[in-house]
């Protein structure tokens, strides 16, 4: 390795570029997170509905947006996502970059975390929901004050480690254009060509993140998980947290 | 009909969907064979060595696989390593290697979790009847933990051929490739993506209903 290629990380302004593109992906993050959840949780309790017309499109939705790859998502969002919304806000209207990003983000999160979120419900016993419904509470109640409280403290090591997942998957938006932190990296590298050098720095950054975020997902064992419903949740954070 | 351009582009589309299904099979087989052997490693009685098997699970579970990719493919050239001296097979093996090390870190996790969830009792019987500890492992461990990792392994497949479109990115002429070329030169942004879509959804819609059978006939509940 050439050494002259880490003086230049001596100079401040290089981490604030670091640092713009950081402030990106942290946004891209949390907003697209938050804005799966309500959408999640809406698709979860779709597919568990006792109305067929109801539960088919809410299956059909979270079964194939999550066969897709994310980034297939986020570029069709990037091309297309202005002249999607053109009917809506007039003919001049350009979808942001980052918008198109949590776009794409946040379709195939929703399905993700519907999947979780009706995991967590499934794993319930049974007699919780016979119970209530028997005690004279009606379904929405039941949801409300029985089941969902316990189902999601049973998700939360699950939903925290979909977050590393996000946060991994907003690497992608650097290819429509969003200035996220690789993107900003590549900017560096191809001034100064130091490919290896910048990829090492981006690469410790997001490790520093993910470690830590999937190490409190570890360490958070709420209320009390039969075995089996732990295996189940492992297993469906293994297909989702790969990709 | 909705796919007809994937005839109008049948070089593009269908060259690129048997990349995108060439890169899958050769990363999963990379990635069982380098998770498997992660997974020994972290079994390891020599602490050095799982530590070893630690950090690379860490490491590459906790980065995203787009920058392992241009890792491989413009940072290994800089230190006068190319997978190969032609452009395109550089950029090929270099996707391989990459979808190889990022899933080899999942497949590592559920091989060990398997091993480890082998009743002690039983190690314990193998070696107290003069087993040695590889025959342990090779004649005990391995066989039982097979069948409990068979479902989970199904999963890490699926997000496997998923993820092969990011090898795009570093210039890999697969499936979503082929939708970008397609766009660029007709405009038919909606068609050609469509298209990429009914594809993929082709490929990992069933590998997914045959992990759910798998997963269905072979649960393994410790």
């Amino acid at each position: 390795m050439r050494p002259d290629t880490w003086g230049m990380f001596a100079d401040p302004a290089i981490w604030r570029f670091f640092g713009d593109g950081l402030v990106q992906t942290l946004a891209l993050s949390v907003v697209s997170v938050v804005l799966s959840f309500p959408v999640g949780l809406a698709f979860a309790l779709g597919r568990l509905s006792s109305r067929r017309w109801i539960r088919w499109p809410a299956t059909a939705y979270v079964e194939a947006i999550r066969a897709l790859p994310v980034l297939l998502l986020i570029v069709y969002f990037g091309i297309k996502g202005s002249s999607l919304f053109r009917p809506i806000f007039g003919a001049d209207f350009e979808l942001p970059r980052f918008w198109a990003g949590v776009l794409g983000l946040s379709l195939y999160t929703s399905a993700v975390l519907a999947e979780i979120i009706r995991a967590g419900i499934l794993t319930l016993p049974r007699g919780q929901t016979e119970a209530s419904r028997a005690l004279g509470l009606s379904y929405p109640q039941t949801m409300r004050f029985v089941v969902l409280p316990q189902a999601l403290r049973l998700m939360v090591p699950a939903m925290m480690g979909q977050l590393t997942t996000v946060i991994k998957d907003t690497s992608l938006v650097g290819t429509i254009g969003v200035f996220d932190l690789l993107r900003q990296g590549r900017t560096i590298y191809t001034q100064f060509f130091n490919p290896i050098e910048v990829l090492l720095i981006v690469a410790t950054i997001y490790f520093v993140i993910c470690f830590v975020l999937s190490q409190l997902s570890r360490r958070l064992e709420l209320g009390s998980v039969t075995r089996e419903a732990k295996i189940r949740m492992t297993e469906l954070e293994l297909r989702d947290q790969a990709a | 009909m909705p796919g007809a351009i994937a005839f109008e582009f049948p070089d593009l589309f269908f060259g690129g969907l048997w990349l995108t299904v060439q890169l899958s099979g050769l990363g999963l087989i990379g990635a069982l064979v380098l998770g498997t052997a992660v997974a020994l490693m972290r079994v390891s009685p020599i602490a050095p060595v799982r530590w070893v098997g630690a950090a690379y699970v860490e490491f590459f579970r906790n980065t995203p696989l787009v920058v392992q990719l241009f890792f491989l493919f413009l940072g290994l050239p800089l230190l006068g390593l190319r997978f190969a001296s032609d452009t395109f097979d550089n950029i090929f093996r270099a996707a391989f290697v990459g979808m190889a090390l990022y899933h080899g870190a999942y497949v590592a996790e559920v091989v060990r979790g398997g091993l480890l969830g082998v009743d002690r009792g039983l190690i314990e019987a193998a070696r107290s009847l003069g087993l040695s500890y590889a025959q342990t492992l090779r004649e005990v461990q391995l066989p039982q933990t097979f069948r409990a990792v068979i479902p989970p392994l199904g999963n890490i497949a699926i997000a496997l051929v998923k993820n092969t479109s990011l090898a795009s990115t570093i210039g890999v002429t697969d499936l979503l490739f082929a939708a970008e070329i397609v766009e660029s030169r007709t405009f038919r942004a909606g068609e050609a993506f469509l298209t990429a879509t009914l594809l993929y959804l082709a490929l990992t819609i069933p590998l997914g209903l045959v992990v759910n059978g798998l997963e269905r006939r072979l649960l393994v509940v410790r």
